[in-house]
């Protein structure tokens, strides 16, 4: 199994139909594509409005779609050409200056400095997601480690770890499961701490 | 189910190893689960934070925004609704060349069989006009049988035993139906066909009618009604 394949198959739910397929993998890309957009856009709402017309785009465009690449490929071209057309956009338009009338108690405020990975406190907060993860794989099982390393690292199949790890491939299903499972518990803590709310990031 | 089965479910359908109809549950549940929703866009950050990925945490309720967005403007248009346009399209196409190929035809025997051949007989005046023709068209045998001229018919809708009292009648069915299906063919086709049904009536002023009958439709009401038909037909 190629590692876009659960991808592909929420792509194909879509093209039957079903909008909240689609959801799921704005959900799973949002991040990648915001942070992408920064590349050309460094004001995080702009980059976020334009990383919200790629999706869109992609969404429009998602029927023509044949799975000749990987679906993050796809939406990559489609976002960069999106912040090309609105840097281009923006060069065009005459240079406005925002005055920030409510004085410098409020702006910028914390949270969305925390949410600009480009800020030192964005790029912190990024850093420790790294951290946090990669010490949180560290701290696993063996088994857990390796079933979640051979999926996400080499983008194996269930069916293929469960070759490689010779066991059943509902195993491998419960192992991935409860590495995550451990993962993500140290992951909210940093959500906690770093955010507020766990919701916040999503 | 408990909790921990429904997100057991969730990460294999991050990984795409769910069956299909358990996806189709699962995602339903999502939608209504603001927990489901947070721990699939979570478990793409640590996918992201173990290869080492580029990632920004977007603000707040920015995929509900997309989602609210998407919402908006409906269903994207596929290839669904082209390929219908594709289908329409070929479908006028084939009616207009099967009506192209049946004038052509008809107008091949009637051309054979002389000047009151099977068109001329069998067409006596083109669509709603053909209740006022078959009014005053007498019931006749054709100047030529196809089944006495020692011939196979060509025409498939044209039947054997043109001499049968029911030919009128037959024949304005088939004016109606040709009339009626042109409208899928092209304007030219259209006039084509208009034409050759006009053309066809040669014969009714044929001296072997009786006065009064046939000849009682002139050339001009035959071209009005021809006419209409095909307005009625666009």
């Amino acid at each position: 199994m190629v590692p876009d394949a659960s991808d592909w198959s929420l792509v194909q739910r879509v093209q039957r139909g079903e909008r909240n397929a689609y959801d799921l993998l704005v959900l799973k890309y949002q991040h990648k594509v915001v942070k992408l957009v920064m590349r050309y856009l460094r004001d995080p709402a702009e980059a976020e409005d334009v990383a919200q017309e790629a999706f869109i785009k992609a969404y429009r465009a998602l029927p023509q779609f044949r799975g000749d690449s990987a679906f993050y490929t796809w939406l990559y071209r489609i976002a960069i050409n999106t912040a090309k057309n609105a840097l281009a956009a923006r060069d065009r338009s005459p240079v406005s200056y925002e005055l920030d009338l409510q004085g410098s108690d409020d702006s910028p405020d914390l949270v969305s400095r925390l949410k600009d990975p480009e800020t030192p406190e964005g790029l912190a907060l990024t850093e420790e997601i790294r951290n946090t993860v990669n010490s949180a794989i560290e701290a696993l099982p063996e088994d857990l480690r390796t079933a979640i390393v051979l999926r996400e690292l080499e983008g194996l199949s269930y069916e293929e770890i469960a070759a490689t790890m010779d066991c059943p491939v509902g195993t491998v299903r419960s192992r991935i499961f409860r590495a995550r499972e451990a993962i993500d518990r140290r992951l909210r803590v940093v959500f906690d701490g770093g955010l507020g709310r766990t919701e916040e990031l999503v | 189910m408990n909790q921990d089965q429904v997100e057991s479910q969730l990460s294999a359908m991050f990984d795409g190893e769910l069956p299909v109809a358990e996806c189709e549950l699962l995602s339903r549940r999502i939608d209504r689960d603001e927990n489901l929703r947070s721990r699939w866009s979570r478990y793409a950050l640590i996918g992201a934070a173990m290869r080492s990925e580029p990632v920004a945490a977007a603000r707040s309720g920015f995929a509900t925004r997309v989602s609210a967005a998407l919402s908006a403007e409906g269903r994207p248009r596929g290839t669904r609704q082209r390929r219908l346009w594709w289908n329409s399209a070929l479908a006028a196409t084939l009616v207009a060349g099967v009506a192209g190929l049946s004038i052509a035809m008809l107008r091949d025997d009637a051309s054979r069989f002389g000047a009151r051949g099977v068109v001329a007989d069998a067409v006596p005046a083109p669509a709603r006009a053909a209740d006022r023709v078959a009014a005053a068209v007498p019931v006749r045998a054709p100047a030529v049988s196809v089944s006495g001229a020692g011939h196979e018919p060509w025409s498939y809708v044209t039947p054997v035993g043109l001499g049968s009292g029911n030919n009128s009648a037959l024949r304005t069915q088939l004016a109606d139906y040709m009339v009626e299906h042109s409208v899928y063919s092209t304007p030219l086709m259209q006039r084509n066909l208009l034409s050759s049904l006009v053309s066809g009536e040669d014969g009714l002023g044929n001296a072997s009618d009786p006065p009064g009958t046939a000849t009682a439709v002139t050339r001009a009401e035959q071209v009005d009604a021809a006419a209409a038909a095909g307005a009625r037909a666009r």
